[in-house]
Parts: C-alpha cells; sequence; structure tokens
C-alpha cells in the first residue's frame, strides 16, 4: 500500500475529532437520562416476602384447601394490598401451595368443583382441568401444570412466597 | 454498506443538498476563539442551545416517573431522586440547567448588546430572542411548581399575587393561571401543561425562527 | 443546471434524476475572513460545549438538586422565596415606592419599562454605530439596568435568612416526633388550654406557635420561657403547681418523652429506629 491512501486530509482529521467530541457530549448527556430510563428494567428482582397465611400447618390434609390471603404491593411510591389465593394440600410431609390461575388464560381454577371431574382442579372458562398435584390434564385446553408456591413453615404456621413456574 | 443505503435513499429524496447547505456554509473567522480568545463571548448562544437541548431530554426523561398531580406528584419527585438509580442526577442536570440556561442567555444578551449586533438588518432576530427569554423565564416559573414541596407552593403562591396586582386584567390573570380561586390541584396540571407543552412548543418556533435568521443574515461582523 | 424541456424525474417524482455536482456555493466575496462550518466551527464550538458539560455535569453530582417537605398549603409561617432569577422582581417589591398602594409600579410599570425598551432595543437605538464607546446613552442604560437588577439581587440574597429558610424546609422525620401520650407532662400540658392554643394539642405547632421539639432547650430554659414569654409568647400563661411546670418543663425538654429516663432513653430509641432500618433492608 502507498503512503497516500493513509494519509488523513486536515479536513477528515478535524471531522473525525468533531465525531468524537460530539460522541463524548452525547455519551455524557445521555447516560445518566438512558440508565435512569432503564432502572426499572435493571433492577434485581428481591425474591418476596414469605408471608403467613393465616393457617397452621397441622391444619391440612391431604385434601386441598383454598387459603386467601393479602400481599402488600409496593408499586414505585403506590402501595396497595392484594388478595391472593392458593390450593395447599399435605402430601405426606411435604406442603404444596398451588397457585389458583389458570395456565391457559389466567382464570380461576377450584378443586372439585364440576361434579363430572371429582378430584381435579377446574377452570370455569374453558373447562381446563389440573391433576391434584396441578398438572394439566392434556386434551384440556392448558398447556402446562399449575404455578407452585415456595412454602415454608415457622413455628407451626404456613408461609408463603413467590409463584415458580414448573 | 452504509454508502448504499445512503444512495438509494439520495436518488429518490435528493437530501445532499439539504445538510451540504448546512455543512459548508460559512462562518466568520473572527468569532472562531481558536483565532482570538476574546471570541469566546460568541459562544455565549451555542451555549445556550446546548442547555436547552440537554433540558428538553432530561424533562422527557423525568416525566417517565412524574406525576403531575397534589397527591402523587412530591411522592413520584422523593421516588425519582432517591430510589431510582442516577435519578438525582438527571433531576439535578434539570435543576441546575435551568439556572445556567437563564445565565447563558443573560451572557449571550449582553454580547449581542454590547456588540451592537442588533442593529439594522438584524432587528428582528433581537425581538425573537427577546421572546426567548420571556418563554425561558415562564419555563423557570412554571417548572418551580412541579415537585410541589414548600419551596415551590410557596414561590408560586408568591408570583401570582404578583401577577394578582396588575391592573385591571390582574385578577384574571391570576384565576387563568391557578385554574381557580385557590393555588392547588389544577393550579399544579396547568402548569404542568404550560411547562411541557406550550411554552417549549413556542420555544422550538422561536428557536427555529432564530437560527434561521442567523442562517439568512450570517453572525455581525467584527467591531 | 438543466431547466425546463427535457428534464428528467426519478419515476413520476419531482426528484431530478440527474445529479448535480457537489460544488460548495462560492463565500470568496463575503466579508471578513470565513471558514467552513463543518467541521471547522462546528469543532471549536462543540470543544467548548465539551469543558462546559463537564463542569455542568460535576456541579450536578457534587450538589444534588434540593427537595423540601411536601406542600402544606396550611403553613402560614414559611417564609418563601421564589428562583434566584426572580428575586430582583420580589426585593423590588420590598421598597415603598414600589409596595402598598404602589405594587403596580414594582409589579407591572418598571419591569414593563425595562423589558419594553429591552424588546425595541433596535428602534431606541438607531444609529449605525456598534461600538459600545460610540453610543454612550445605550450602553449606560443597559449597565445601569444591569447593575440594578444585581445590587436587588444581592440586596434580596444579604437580607434572606438562609438559615431558618434551610430548617424551614427540610425533610422531617415523623418518627421523631412521636409524643409519649402517657406521660404525665402531657397530661399537664393537655390541661392547659393557653398552651394548645397557639402550639397545637399535638405539640408540634399550630397557629401561631412553632413545634415544642424543635428547639433545643433544657428543662430551666423551657421553665425560663414558659414564665416570662419569648418573642410573641406572652408570659405567666401556666395555670398550676410549681411541681407541674417542671414536669411539663422537663417533658419538654425531653422532646416529648417522659422526663425519667432522660438521655438514655432518647438514645435507646435512635438504636430501635436503627435495627428496625436494618432488618428491613
Amino acid at each position: 500500500m502507498s503512503e497516500k491512501k493513509h494519509r488523513v486530509s486536515r479536513r477528515q482529521f478535524l471531522t473525525y475529532t468533531l465525531t468524537g467530541v460530539g460522541g463524548f457530549m452525547a455519551a455524557g448527556m445521555l447516560s445518566p437520562m438512558v440508565r435512569m430510563a432503564l432502572d426499572p428494567a435493571l433492577e434485581a428482582s428481591g425474591g418476596s416476602d414469605f408471608i403467613s397465611v393465616g393457617i397452621g400447618e397441622d391444619e391440612l390434609t391431604g385434601e386441598p384447601q383454598r387459603v386467601d390471603f393479602n400481599v402488600e404491593i409496593v408499586d414505585a411510591w403506590h402501595t396497595s394490598e392484594q388478595s391472593q389465593s392458593a390450593w395447599i394440600y399435605k402430601e405426606g410431609d411435604e406442603i404444596v401451595a398451588l397457585s389458583p390461575t389458570c395456565t391457559h388464560l389466567g382464570c380461576t381454577v377450584n378443586w372439585d368443583a364440576n361434579e363430572d371431574y371429582p378430584g381435579n382442579y377446574f377452570c370455569p372458562c374453558h373447562g381446563g382441568r389440573f391433576e391434584k398435584d396441578g398438572t394439566n390434564i392434556a386434551g384440556t385446553p392448558p398447556t402446562r401444570p399449575l404455578d407452585i408456591y415456595d412454602v415454608e413453615v415457622r413455628d407451626g404456621m404456613v408461609y408463603l412466597g413467590q409463584t415458580n413456574e414448573r | 454498506m452504509l454508502q448504499k443505503v445512503y444512495d438509494w435513499v439520495d436518488e429518490r429524496l435528493d437530501i445532499t443538498p439539504l445538510w451540504r447547505d448546512i455543512a459548508d456554509h460559512e462562518v466568520p473567522e473572527h468569532v472562531n476563539p481558536a483565532h482570538h480568545f476574546s471570541a469566546f463571548v460568541y459562544c455565549f448562544g451555542g451555549l445556550t442551545f446546548f442547555v436547552v437541548v440537554i433540558q428538553i431530554l432530561s424533562g422527557m426523561f423525568l416525566t417517565m416517573y412524574y406525576v403531575p398531580d397534589i397527591i402523587n406528584a412530591y411522592e413520584s419527585v422523593y421516588y425519582l431522586q432517591n430510589d431510582v438509580t442516577h435519578g438525582m442526577i438527571v433531576r439535578g442536570m434539570h435543576h441546575w440547567g435551568a439556572s445556567l440556561v437563564i445565565v447563558m442567555m443573560f451572557l449571550h444578551t449582553l454580547r449581542v448588546f454590547f456588540t451592537g449586533s442588533y442593529k439594522k438588518p438584524r432587528e428582528l432576530n433581537w425581538v425573537v430572542g427577546v421572546l426567548l427569554f420571556f418563554v425561558l423565564l415562564g419555563l423557570g416559573f412554571t417548572g418551580y411548581l412541579l415537585p410541589w414541596d414548600m419551596k415551590a407552593y410557596f414561590a408560586t403562591v408568591v408570583g401570582l399575587e404578583i401577577a394578582e396586582s396588575a391592573p385591571v386584567i390582574g385578577g384574571f390573570a391570576k384565576t387563568l393561571l391557578a385554574g381557580g380561586e385557590i393555588i392547588g390541584a389544577q393550579t399544579l396540571t396547568r402548569f404542568f401543561a404550560i411547562h411541557v407543552f406550550f411554552l417549549p412548543g413556542a420555544l422550538l418556533g422561536l428557536l427555529g425562527a432564530h437560527f434561521f435568521m442567523i442562517r439568512k443574515q450570517g453572525i455581525s461582523g467584527p467591531l | 443546471m438543466h431547466r425546463g424541456k427535457g428534464m428528467k424525474f426519478v419515476g413520476d417524482s419531482r426528484v431530478p434524476a440527474e445529479k448535480k455536482p457537489n460544488i460548495p456555493k462560492d463565500y470568496s466575496e463575503y466579508p471578513g475572513k470565513t471558514e467552513a462550518f463543518w467541521p471547522n466551527f462546528l469543532l471549536r464550538e462543540w470543544m467548548v460545549g465539551a469543558v462546559f458539560l463537564v463542569g455542568y455535569l460535576v456541579l450536578t453530582v457534587a450538589h444534588p438538586a434540593p427537595l423540601e417537605r411536601v406542600a402544606d398549603p396550611t403553613d402560614s409561617g414559611y417564609i418563601p422565596l421564589p428562583d434566584w432569577y426572580f428575586l430582583f422582581l420580589y426585593q423590588l417589591l420590598k421598597y415603598e415606592f414600589a409596595a402598598g398602594p404602589y405594587t403596580v409600579m414594582g409589579a407591572v410599570v418598571i419591569p414593563g419599562i425595562a423589558f419594553g425598551a429591552l424588546l425595541l432595543a433596535p428602534w431606541l437605538d438607531k444609529g449605525s454605530e456598534r461600538r459600545p464607546l460610540k453610543r454612550p446613552i445605550a450602553t449606560s442604560l443597559m449597565l445601569l439596568g444591569f447593575i440594578s437588577v444585581f445590587f436587588l439581587t444581592w440586596e434580596s440574597v444579604d437580607q434572606h435568612d438562609w438559615e431558618a429558610a434551610a430548617e424551614q424546609g427540610e425533610i422531617t422525620d415523623d418518627v421523631d416526633m412521636e409524643v409519649d401520650e402517657s406521660a404525665e407532662g402531657y397530661q399537664i400540658f393537655e390541661s392547659q388550654d393557653s398552651c394548645i392554643g397557639c402550639h397545637g394539642g399535638d405539640m408540634l405547632g399550630g397557629s401561631s406557635g412553632p413545634n415544642m421539639f424543635e428547639s433545643d432547650y433544657d428543662t430551666e430554659e423551657v421553665i425560663e420561657i414558659i414564665t416570662n414569654g419569648k418573642g410573641a409568647m406572652p408570659a405567666g400563661q401556666f395555670e398550676g403547681s410549681e411541681e407541674e411546670l417542671e414536669t411539663l418543663a422537663a417533658f419538654i425538654a425531653n422532646d416529648g418523652q417522659s422526663a425519667d429516663g432522660g438521655d438514655a432513653e432518647a438514645e435507646e430509641d435512635g438504636s430501635e429506629e436503627e435495627a428496625e432500618e436494618a432488618t428491613e433492608e
């Protein structure tokens, strides 16, 4: 390659410097702003706290029972209470708490609600059904099992954490 | 690749003359501080525009969090200031920018005045500039209320009382600005609308006129 | 440039198909020496801008934007202050010739003349001379305006009680203001109508009296103030025995906690709060 090809004209040099300075200014201006806008997306979602649902471990049976409890939702500067529910039963020593939200389109499922399907969770919206352990029954609309809560027992009382997909 | 995309667009829309016109136009050497250091006084106008750009950008980002409502306004400002990463910096940029833009504009006005640059043929540009001055003062005044803290509220009370003391239209002007008899919910939404839509609209229009005239007439010659 | 018949366009659009060679306009006859806007001029301009931006960001990081407590329209004791660039107008309205019956002068006439003159400057100063020294009237009027704005702003800043201003707007921590309502001192306070009248039933300040716990007096000083009055507070308002007065004073001096615990209790409170904060995190 000849030297000529490498020569940068004065005008080109100035243009490069200019875009460099311009880039610096844009970065200096925009980086704090963009970081602020991205904050909700970058914020590590702290695992939600465990909440007492007001039922003792010894009150649970093999039959799923519905518990309702309130969760405090902190939405930036706004705090509100949201009521949630869960279907809880005991499988041997293990406590299973299932979210009642149907994985099809988000209706609320009920245990043993339909006479035709005893021993199933039944969703009234589109007739979706789940086994007792939350597994979706093939041939009905839902495509994955019910979400499951993290469960903890403290002093004999049941505490529920966040829901997890299976 | 990029060149091909450019050529494709250029063939259809003939955009080259548009930017070449701006890029190649000549600027007198006497305003360049690299030639005469005293020419730095000619930078104030550009810096005013730079701060205006920062104000517009930071303001756009601040409205992602801000709520113009007397119950939530303070809460949302407090949240963005203390809980949002870099929220303090962005709010700080907007806060200090409001002061800096006034300082820069003031210096720019003094430069134009003392170099006699407002004289024929540039009278109209001077008038537009003074209108810009008023718009920026108005932006400062309306923006001051938005955080809805003690300082904001009482400064606005005083400001509106001054407006009220004007003869004949005073009471009307105050009610119009405050949106009612008391300074409260309606005042805040009004000031928000004025601060975010009306005055910036006027600002952009006037700035366009200002720049158009500078481009058309060129910068005034050396003294 | 090709004009008229035979001109070719891109499709049926109005964009000419023939590209003109890009020759910059001829600026050689412009008055004075010139240089190109891009990149020569803009580079200098942006370098100044970059230096400015660094200073700006340093300022922003070093001094966060202030935020006072949430607006409370009922707090009539607050001394307002506009943003600094309106201070000159604010100060102008303090002078006799521009206040009271003459507010119109200060609020409308004087600023109106000043800004009107600024707006109409090109027609007030019509001569073709541009050097400041060659047009003494315009220059001196501008200097006069500049000096008066500067002076008024200066006076306003000088007359303002900045410490009080910083204090009155502070975000107060309500937790610290928890009054121990079971304490004996509080019972005594409740029985004193004249105290409640000004300082409010919760002792946190009211129509004309300040928050009792914001000041930092010891028991003796509080007794002194209650018996002899202070500022706008009249003397001898307390109705009750010496003992009760002492209990009440101790209660107030102890920031609304029962007197027995003394400072030890206050410290305990502090550590409890810290513990609470720690668990919240």
